[in-house]
C-alpha cells in the first residue's frame, strides 16, 4: 500500500463566520486555525482515528501523539475520521461549538452520517487527482525520452566508414531510459581513422546534451592535436568548464593506422579495448580519469597492433555489467572468454549479443545503453604471430601426474636453447601449475583432464595450463614462513607463490568453467647462470 | 610406503642425527619423511641430506614447515646440505633457509650442528643420548 503523506493532511478546517448555521448545530469555530496539519505516517493517532468508528473528542485521547498535539494547537476539539474502504483518507476537524457547549450525541450522529457520505466522494476526487498527476508525469517522461533519443541518435554516425581492408561495425541499443552512450569515427589525414566510444554517467536529456557537447569538442580538438593522450587532456579541460556537478564522461579515443593495423589510444576511465586474436583475446590497458572530474589530467597512451584476421572490440558498461535473474554479473572474464572463442569481424557483435541473451534470459530489463564497436582487419591470420605450437597434450587429474606434464613439456622444448637454471625454474612452475589444476581446478577427479599447450615465441616459451574449475582462483594470503611456524597459516599454500617467482610472467584467467594459467619464460635474462 | 623415496636415519656425533633423503619430497612421501624424523627424537639437531633429492614440490615445502614446527616444539635445530642451486633458491625465496641452516657439506653441517646449544625444551633427553 503506497500512501502519500499528502493524503494524511487532515482535511482542512474552513473558516466559517456565517451565522447561517443554527446555533444548535455543530459549527466550526471562527478562531480555528485554517492551516492544514501534517500527520507523520507512523503517528499512533492514524490507527486510532481509522478504527474509532466515529467522531473522536481530542480531550479523550490519552496517548502521546504529535498529530494530536498539533491538532489541539490548531484549536481542533473534535475530529471526524473519513474512512473509505477501510482506509483513513482524511479528517474533518472541528473547533469548539460556537455555543461553547459540548457536542451532543445528535451532533456526533449527524457528523458520522456526513463523514460516511463525504469519505467515498473525497476518495474518488483524490483518485482522479492522482491519476491526472501520474498521467502528466508519464507524459513528461515520455517527452523527455523523445528529446533525449532525438539528440542521441542525431549525434551517432548515420553511416559507418568503409576503409579498404577493414570491416567496421557498430551496434547501439538504448535502454528504456536513454543513457549517454556514444561512438564516433573521424577520418584523419594519412590513412588514419579516429575512433571514439564513450558514456556519460547520467541518463535522459542532460546526459544526451553532455554527450553531444563532448563529441563536438573532441571533433574540434582532433583537427589540431594528434596524440590521443593529448586529445583527451584538452577535451577534459574543455568539458570541465561546462559539465554539471556530479556528471562525468568516460571515453576512449584511439587512432587506427589503416595501413599497419596499429591502434594507439588513450582512455578516460572507459572500458578497456579488447582484441580478438587467433587463439584467444587480450585486453589492453591505459589509465586515465573520466572527463569532467578534475582539470589538468594526464592520459596514458597504449597501443596494440591488429594483424590480419584480428578484431578490436570497444564496448560500454551495459554488456559486462548486465545482471541475470540470480543477480550474477556477466563480467569481464566472460566477455574476454567470449571474444576469445567467438567469431571475428562484424559477426562478433551477434555472437556477444546471443551470449548476453543466453546469460540474462528473455525477461531482461536492460539497465543501460549497449554499445559495441568492432574494427576488423580483413585477411588470413599469420601463423600465431611468430608463435609456434610445440606440443599439446592432456594429463589425467591424479596426484603426482604433474610430473608427466613436466616431462612432456621438457621433451617438447628439447630443441630450444634455454639456460639450465631457467629450465629448472620452468619445470617447477609447470609442476606447480599442473598440481593446482589437478587438485583445485579438477578436484582430483580422474575423469577430468588438465590441458597443456607449449608454444615457442622468438624470445620466450609459453606454457598454457587449463583445468575445468569454475569461479575465481583462490588467491589466499601470501605465504609467510613466520606465520606458518606460529601456526597462523597452514604449512602448505606455496604453489602460486612459487609459480610467480619461477617464471618471467604469469597470466591467470578464470571464467565459469575454466581456469587457465599461462607461464611465460624468456629464453634469456640476466639471471641465466645464477638461479637467484 | 611410497617407493619414490628412501629415508635413512643415522646418528652422526653426539646428539646429531642425519636423515638421508633419496628421492622425492612431496605429499606422497610425507609418511616416510615424518617416520624418519620421528626416529630422531633423541637428537638435539637434525641434519637433512638433500644430496640425492630428485624432486620437491610446494607440498614438500609444506611438509618441511610441518617438520620445522615439530622440531621447534622439541627444542631441536634443523640443518641441511646437498641442495642443488635450484632448491637452494627455493629455500631462500620461501625463507626456509632462515630456520633450516644450509651448509655446503656433511662435515660442515655436523660440525655446526654439534655445537648448537641445547635448547631448554628437551635438554635432559638430549643429554641422555648416547654418543655414536
Amino acid at each position: 500500500m503506497t500512501r502519500r503523506l499528502e493524503r494524511w493532511r487532515a482535511a482542512r478546517a474552513r473558516r466559517q463566520t456565517t451565522a447561517a448555521l443554527d446555533d444548535e448545530q455543530p459549527a466550526v469555530s471562527a478562531e480555528l486555525d485554517a492551516s492544514p496539519v501534517d500527520i507523520a505516517a507512523d503517528d499512533p493517532a492514524l490507527a486510532h482515528f481509522q478504527y474509532a468508528g466515529g467522531p473522536v473528542d481530542l480531550d479523550t485521547v490519552s496517548f502521546d501523539s504529535a498529530a494530536v498535539r498539533d491538532l489541539r494547537a490548531a484549536g481542533v476539539k473534535l475530529v471526524v475520521p473519513l474512512v473509505a474502504q477501510g482506509e483513513l483518507i482524511g479528517l474533518i476537524n472541528l473547533g469548539p461549538r460556537l455555543s461553547e457547549q459540548e457536542y451532543t450525541s445528535d451532533d456526533r450522529k449527524l457528523l458520522e452520517n456526513l463523514a460516511g457520505q463525504a469519505a467515498p466522494a473525497l476518495r474518488i476526487a483524490q483518485l482522479v487527482r492522482e491519476q491526472e498527476a501520474e498521467a502528466t508525469e508519464r507524459e513528461r517522461i515520455a517527452q523527455e525520452l523523445r528529446v533525449a533519443t532525438l539528440i542521441q541518435q542525431n549525434f551517432l554516425p548515420r553511416t559507418l566508414p568503409d576503409p579498404a581492408g577493414w570491416d567496421v561495425a557498430a551496434f547501439y541499443r538504448p535502454a528504456r531510459e536513454v543513457g549517454g552512450d556514444f561512438y564516433d569515427f573521424i577520418e584523419l589525414p594519412d590513412g588514419r581513422l579516429g575512433v571514439l566510444t564513450g558514456d556519460v554517467t547520467d541518463k535522459g536529456v542532460p546526459a544526451a546534451l553532455v554527450m553531444a557537447a563532448t563529441r563536438a569538442i573532441l571533433r574540434a580538438t582532433v583537427q589540431n592535436v594528434d596524440k590521443p593522450g593529448d586529445v583527451l587532456a584538452r577535451v577534459n579541460d574543455q568539458v570541465q568548464l561546462d559539465i554539471p556537478a556530479r556528471m562525468f564522461v568516460t571515453c576512449l579515443y584511439g587512432v587506427l593506422d589503416l595501413e599497419t593495423g596499429r591502434f594507439v589510444f588513450a582512455n578516460a576511465g572507459h572500458n578497456l579495448p579488447c582484441v580478438g586474436r587467433r587463439d584467444g583475446a587480450i585486453e589492453v590497458r591505459a589509465a586515465g580519469m573520466p572527463l569532467g572530474m578534475l582539470p589538468g589530467q594526464d592520459y596514458q597512451e597504449a597501443e596494440v597492433s591488429l594483424e590480419p584476421g584480428e578484431s578490436l572490440l570497444l564496448y560500454s558498461d551495459a554488456l559486462p555489467e548486465a545482471h541475470n535473474e540470480r543477480r550474477e554479473m556477466y563480467g569481464f572474464p566472460r566477455l574476454l572468454g567470449q571474444v576469445g572463442k567467438g567469431p571475428r569481424g562484424a559477426t562478433l557483435i551477434d555472437h556477444l549479443l546471443d551470449d548476453l541473451h543466453s546469460f540474462t534470459g528473455d525477461d531482461w530489463d536492460q539497465e543501460d545503453d549497449i554499445t559495441l564497436v568492432v574494427l576488423h582487419r580483413r585477411g588470413a591470420a599469420p601463423a600465431n604471430h611468430g608463435r609456434t605450437r610445440l606440443a599439446e597434450f592432456t594429463v589425467r587429474s591424479a596426484p603426482g601426474n604433474e610430473r608427466l606434464a613436466v616431462d612432456r613439456v621438457v621433451a617438447a622444448i628439447a630443441g630450444i636453447a634455454l639456460a639450465p637454471a631457467r629450465l629448472e625454474r620452468l619445470r617447477t612452475a609447470v609442476a606447480e601449475a599442473t598440481m593446482n589444476a589437478i587438485e583445485h581446478g579438477n578436484e582430483n577427479n580422474p575423469e577430468l583432464q588438465v590441458e597443456v599447450e607449449v608454444f615457442a615465441e622468438p624470445s620466450a616459451l609459453l606454457v598454457r595450463i587449463s583445468d575445468h574449475g569454475g569461479g575465481p582462483i583462490d588467491a589466499t594470503a601470501e605465504p609467510d614462513i613466520e606465520a606458518k611456524l606460529r601456526g597462523e597459516q597452514t604449512p602448505r599454500g606455496w604453489g602460486l607463490f612459487l609459480i610467480r617467482n619461477m617464471v618471467d610472467d604469469v597470466f591467470v584467467t578464470a571464467d565459469d568453467d575454466r581456469h587457465t594459467v599461462e607461464l611465460v619464460m624468456a629464453l634469456e635474462g640476466d639471471d641465466d647462470d645464477v638461479p637467484r | 610406503m611410497d617407493d619414490s623415496i628412501r629415508m635413512n636415519m643415522r646418528s652422526a656425533v653426539d646428539g646429531v642425527a642425519v636423515i638421508d633423503i633419496d628421492g622425492d619430497v612431496t605429499p606422497a612421501t610425507e609418511d616416510a619423511l615424518l617416520e624418519a624424523y620421528a626416529k630422531c627424537d633423541q637428537a638435539r639437531a637434525v641434519v637433512l641430506n638433500f644430496g640425492r633429492l630428485s624432486y620437491m614440490n610446494s607440498g614438500g615445502i609444506g611438509l618441511l614447515v610441518t617438520m620445522l614446527v615439530r622440531a621447534q616444539r622439541h627444542g631441536q635445530t634443523l640443518h641441511a646440505y646437498g641442495l642443488s642451486d635450484h632448491y637452494r633458491h627455493i629455500f631462500e625465496l620461501t625463507r626456509l633457509d632462515e630456520t633450516i641452516r644450509l651448509h655446503d657439506s656433511e662435515p660442515d653441517a655436523i660440525a655446526v650442528a654439534a655445537h648448537d646449544p641445547v635448547a631448554a625444551a628437551d635438554a635432559t633427553a638430549a643429554r641422555r643420548l648416547p654418543g655414536r
